[in-house]
């Protein structure tokens, strides 16, 4: 008599391996839990797929296999320290209490200088020209904080884990919520007379509208953040311009990523 | 993980030194490209240390091994097409898949190891785990019987378990 279990072992045996279906994942699944016998099964050939992901595994001298660029570790550790960087206060909180202690001090000053000094012309004069320097400073570091704060939130959303990633060469175009960035590395440098221009096209159009120009770093990376809204836009591409980028695009693209 | 949980950097930087050769390792096998196999290798770590309580505990070589070719198969079908397996990333209760033993086998243990197995059973595997394609794709490409593939696969993977269990008592 056939075992009808030995049905359901072969099936164990490919959730195992992970070449079944998602639903018959789910139902092999499901049977896990009731069936002992299946249990000690996949307990029992699920080593042998993991050493079958060893079998692949890198070589740290690269003499017998692959070996892994010490750069990787770089980037993603540059990665996880900036994420793992103390956060700012919230702002409300801020403004009360810490950030400009050198403002604070002054206006008390300030008023220190009025209350003493109240019919000195010259005085007034110079209290003006204090208070006019108070309040550019006070605007350079308002400015300061939002482009702080967008770049960690431009972090918080390359990082995040519900992030979603379209690979491109050497880089990926990444959307979270309505945030659409490109994220590449290992760009050439163009030079001069030349830039990097981004395209995007908006959901429904049949024309890419161009978006920012941007340069790599030294390392050849970088990071854009694409000043569109990501729900309303199917494609992103990338295409070498003149200088001050291009109505049109000039050349061949790059690369162009449907946004599904 | 708890110290990773915890965002210990440090803690993290170990793990990455432990575990990043079989990630990247897994999706350039997957992917059979370096650059491709660096992007996923980045994407996965980067994905355990924002999100570390998607692994739920038990072999975290086994759960990074599988995060890294989901992701590496992802990768690869974003370029064409492909029918697609599943393999899962969060594991049934009550499982135990700590293997002491088998576990401190070198790549190249193992790998004398798979050569051990006939052709029609390592084939099946290979194209299962590495290929990403389903028991049913793998016997439409082969000719061969889906119940004769599933039987192929279970047997060979068993022989491989005792394969490495030799290879470590040797």
């Amino acid at each position: 008599m056939i075992d009808r279990h030995d049905d359901w072992l072969d099936d164990v045996a490919a959730y195992a391996l992970g070449t079944l279906r998602a639903d018959e994942a789910a139902r092999v699944r499901e049977h896990l839990r009731l069936c002992e016998r299946c249990r000690a099964e996949y307990a029992a050939l699920q080593p042998a797929v993991v050493q079958l992901a060893y079998s692949a595994q890198a070589c740290p001298t690269g003499v017998n296999g692959p070996q892994v660029s010490p750069l990787l570790k770089t980037r993603i550790m540059r990665a996880v320290r900036t994420d793992a960087a103390p956060r700012p206060a919230p702002r409300s909180r801020s403004r009360s209490i810490s950030p400009w202690p050198a403002y604070l001090v002054a206006a008390a000053c300030i008023a220190l200088t009025l209350l003493t000094s109240i019919s000195n012309i010259d005085l007034t004069a110079r209290l003006h020209a204090t208070q006019s320097q108070l309040a550019q400073n006070a605007r350079r570091i308002e400015t300061l904080q939002r482009i702080d704060m967008e770049s960690r939130a431009m972090v918080a959303d390359l990082l995040s884990a519900d992030a979603q990633r379209f690979p491109v060469n050497n880089g990926e175009v990444v959307r979270r919520g309505a945030h659409l960035y490109i994220a590449m590395r290992s760009m050439t440098d163009l030079g001069r007379g030349k830039t990097y221009q981004a395209w995007t096209l908006a959901r429904g159009s049949t024309t890419m509208t161009p978006s920012v120009t941007f340069e790599p770093d030294r390392s050849g990376g970088a990071v854009v953040a694409l000043p569109v809204n990501a729900t309303g836009t199917s494609a992103v591409a990338v295409s070498v311009e003149p200088f001050g980028g291009s109505k049109q695009p000039t050349t061949a693209p790059l690369f162009v990523v449907s946004l599904r | 993980m708890e110290r990773v949980r915890k965002r210990d950097t440090d803690a993290f930087e170990t793990l990455y030194d432990d575990y990043h050769r079989l990630a990247y390792g897994v999706a350039l096998r997957v992917l059979d490209d370096v650059s491709a196999a660096e992007d996923v290798t980045q994407a996965v770590f980067l994905k355990v240390w924002s999100a570390p309580d998607l692994f739920r505990g038990g072999n975290f070589a086994a759960w990074i091994a599988r995060v890294a070719r989901n992701r590496a198969l992802d990768m690869r079908s974003s370029a064409a097409f492909r029918p697609k397996s599943e393999l899962p990333e969060s594991l049934p209760e009550n499982e135990n898949l700590e293997d002491v033993a088998v576990a401190h086998l070198d790549a190249e243990s193992v790998r004398n190891a798979l050569d051990k197995l006939p052709k029609d059973q390592r084939e099946p595997i290979e194209m299962g785990f590495f290929g990403g394609i389903t028991h049913e794709e793998i016997a439409r490409r082969t000719g061969i019987p889906l119940g004769t593939i599933k039987t192929r696969i279970r047997t060979g993977l068993r022989k491989l378990r005792h394969e490495l269990e030799a290879a470590v008592t040797a």
